[in-house]
């Protein structure tokens, strides 16, 4: 096995032979790290990746840019950990297709940690959320090595995940903890002035 | 009186980096003092009567273990090279995460010898080679096995009996990542393992040859004396390998740099220094400048230095001696020493005013270390004009530089395919240049702020970034220069009149080297641990072994 440290430099200078600039070479390998860390096959999407040649994959430079085919996850990545910061950027987008899909979530996941958002990302293959909390339980056997036609919604909005009754049942369980208040602790409990006419 | 930190305009010049010296701040101090409470044994002595075979010691404190493996293996002398390209060693040494089992011990004597070219595991944490000193090596072996001491003036002209030429770490050839042992408490401290590697390695040096003498001579042999093994340290040979560090970990320099101008600031607003606090500088000075002639050198580059050195203390001393204990005495010092001599012996007279304060100085080894990754991130909502002063104000010393000017880009920074380690060469006249490693960083800051400077000010950098990722990894520089002001060298590493043997000297003299002598501008032999005490009296180190008189 390699460590960490080997990963991610051998990532970093793989992408600078293949053309990448030396910060972007710098993020896909902290990316690949990140992912084997988790115990996900970073390397090996990597590796299909630049099988494809990275100089063949379309870079993703504008939300509204008319050709969405053919996506390099790595500027995919990169696209919206620089730009998820813009507010007017928080909305739903359409592409028509990437390649190795598991590569964008080391950017996704950092970027939704930085700037409290949430990445649900729709497909007929693949639906995943990624949020601020970095809880995932993503099956990467059910990453496909190309996603076609998708959508990635970003939003500041947490969904309730929870029933009425649930919340309902919880709340008044935690009030089990208060002390009742007699009409005497009204008056010393608190530490305020006992009159407000100064 | 208000005594500001040290301006890092004035700091991070190289030459003032490079002429930095050991100080209570040095890693192989403060290991000393964080692991003293420590037991320090010998678990296994497995030495044949040349001294080949393996010895392991272990650092224990009851509830964690380290043990060093120290592998020695016969060579020709015709195999022994310091430079990085030798394939085989003398000594080679690992350091396990707990105590080693036989299988264990087993796997490593197939892979650790090879250094490079053998794989460790996770199970281990730094990994080293040395070379003997051949002719200290076999004076001493003769001299004890005869029953006699060895000639301490051969002994001391050298300073060690076996010289290191690398010590690797986090990750590299398979060794634990750092992620595995940052939270353990007692490695917060910097390069915690690294500098135990190397004080059990020493302690390795005087078990051989002492095993040796005994086994050619039984009935005759002597030890070597515990004042004599003590002046010694071990060797290291360090060349351009070592100098890109500094460069590729910029939020790590600034936390060294930051402790000793914390320091040094502190020290300087004392306003009322007592009779005894100057006299404990003054007996510091008087023996160092004793051993200062110990420190031995062919280089005419270092002999200058060491002879200004020499001359500037001299100009110290007679300041010093007459100059009254007045209010904010150590700020008055250190102004009359910044004005009156060279970065070498201001530097000197610094780190010797540290020794007086352990109180203030120690604390501060503990902020040493960082997490760099919280600084990797880029902050894409800053402006390109809130850049565009962050480069006027932090970058100003290479505004001015031409970039045009062959003299100013002349040598490129690249990784040899043979051995995987940092070179530097002649742009103009060797191939590779295409292949250029990212620390022009003079070069492409100038380049990045000539860029922003022709778009839209009050656009943001991920509008900017969108076209321009060819600026990403010099961008993140700029922004961490921002939080951490010490964290650039304020000099152009691709100069013509760059120094590189500067570079590795900022580094070596963290970890608490002396004696440097450089070989050419490109590498440099140094000693560690000279005068530190033996494995054995550890626990009684009180922290001033660094200016015990040497002979």
């Amino acid at each position: 096995m390699h460590s960490l440290y080997e990963i991610e430099t051998t990532i970093k200078r793989s992408s600078r032979a293949e053309g990448l600039s030396w910060g972007v070479s710098e993020e896909a390998g902290k990316a690949v790290r990140l992912l084997e860390q988790s115990e996900f096959q970073g390397l090996e999407s990597f590796r299909r990746l630049i099988d494809l040649g990275l100089n063949n994959l379309n870079k993703l430079l504008d939300v509204d840019q008319s050709n969405t085919r053919n996506l390099c996850p790595i500027h995919f990545g990169i696209f919206f950990l620089d730009q998820s910061h813009n507010k007017e950027l928080h909305r739903t987008y359409n592409f028509k297709n990437i390649n190795e899909p598991l590569l964008i979530v080391p950017f996704l996941s950092k970027s939704a940690k930085k700037n409290l958002l949430y990445f649900h990302l729709k497909s007929p293959d693949l639906n995943f959320t990624i949020s601020p909390g970095g809880i995932y339980f993503i099956n990467e056997n059910f990453f496909p090595k190309n996603l076609t036609d998708f959508s990635l919604t970003i939003s500041t909005n947490r969904k309730s995940k929870y029933t009425q009754s649930s919340w309902d049942y919880l709340y008044k369980l935690s009030l089990d903890t208060f002390v009742e208040e007699t009409e005497e602790k009204k008056i010393s409990g608190a530490g305020a002035g006992l009159t407000d006419n100064d | 009186m208000q005594i500001d930190l040290r301006k890092p305009e004035l700091v991070m010049k190289l030459d003032r980096l490079g002429s930095f010296h050991q100080s209570k701040l040095s890693f192989l101090r403060s290991f000393i003092r964080e692991f003293k409470s420590w037991e320090f044994t010998t678990e296994k002595f497995a030495l044949d009567k040349q001294g080949f075979g393996h010895i392991v010691y272990v650092v224990n404190n009851g509830q964690k273990q380290y043990s060093l493996i120290c592998f020695s293996n016969h060579i020709e002398d015709s195999e022994r090279s310091d430079r990085v390209i030798a394939t085989k060693w003398d000594a080679s040494f690992v350091l396990f995460d707990g105590v080693p089992t036989e299988e264990d011990i087993e796997r490593l004597n197939d892979n650790v010898p090879l250094q490079e070219q053998g794989r460790v595991s996770e199970k281990e944490l730094c990994l080293s080679r040395a070379n003997k000193s051949v002719r200290v090596f076999e004076h001493v072996v003769d001299k004890l096995s005869k029953g006699e001491q060895p000639n301490t003036k051969l002994l001391y002209d050298v300073g060690y009996l076996y010289r290191t030429t690398a010590v690797y770490g986090s990750g590299k050839f398979g060794l634990a990542d750092r992620i595995k042992i940052q939270n353990r408490e007692e490695l917060k401290g910097p390069f915690r393992l690294e500098m135990m590697l190397v004080y059990l390695a020493r302690q390795f040096t005087f078990d051989v040859v002492n095993h040796v003498a005994y086994s050619r001579s039984p009935n005759k042999a002597v030890k070597l004396k515990g004042d004599i093994a003590r002046n010694l340290g071990i060797g290291n040979s360090t060349g351009l390998g070592m100098a890109p560090f500094i460069v590729n970990h910029p939020a790590l320099l600034n936390q060294w740099i930051i402790a000793k101008e914390k320091a040094l600031k502190a020290i300087r607003s004392i306003s009322s220094v007592s009779q005894k606090d100057k006299d404990i500088l003054q007996s510091y000075l008087s023996i160092i400048r004793e051993n200062i002639k110990f420190w031995k050198t062919e280089s005419d580059f270092q002999k200058k230095k060491n002879n200004q050195l020499l001359k500037d203390l001299s100009i110290f001393q007679k300041f010093y001696s007459s100059f009254p204990l007045n209010k904010f005495f150590w700020n008055s010092i250190y102004e009359w020493t910044e004005a009156n001599t060279q970065s070498e012996c201001c530097e000197f007279i610094i780190s010797l005013m540290m020794e007086v304060y352990p109180d203030i100085v120690e604390p501060l080894s503990f902020e040493m270390s960082i997490n760099e990754d919280e600084y990797f991130d880029i902050d894409t909502s800053r402006t390109i004009k809130e850049v565009c002063q962050l480069i006027e104000d932090q970058y100003t010393w290479l505004l001015d530089i031409n970039f045009d000017d062959k003299e100013n880009i002349l040598n490129f920074w690249y990784y040899s395919k043979n051995k995987q380690e940092p070179r530097m060469s002649d742009r103009f006249t060797e191939e590779g240049s295409d292949l250029e490693l990212p620390l022009a960083i003079a070069r492409d800051v100038s380049a990045l702020y000539d860029d922003l400077k022709s778009c839209n000010l009050e656009k943001d950098l991920g509008y900017y970034l969108l076209k321009n990722q060819e600026y990403r990894h010099i961008l993140r520089r700029v922004l961490i220069c921002e939080k951490l002001p010490y964290s650039e060298i304020q000099d152009n590493t691709t100069s013509k009149t760059l120094i590189p043997v500067d570079m590795i000297r900022l580094k070596l003299s963290f970890f608490g080297a002396t004696r440097f002598d450089p070989r050419s501008d490109r590498w440099v032999r140094i000693t560690m641990y000279q005068g530190a005490p033996l494995m054995r009296e550890i626990s009684k180190s009180d922290d001033t072994w660094s200016y015990k008189k040497i002979a």
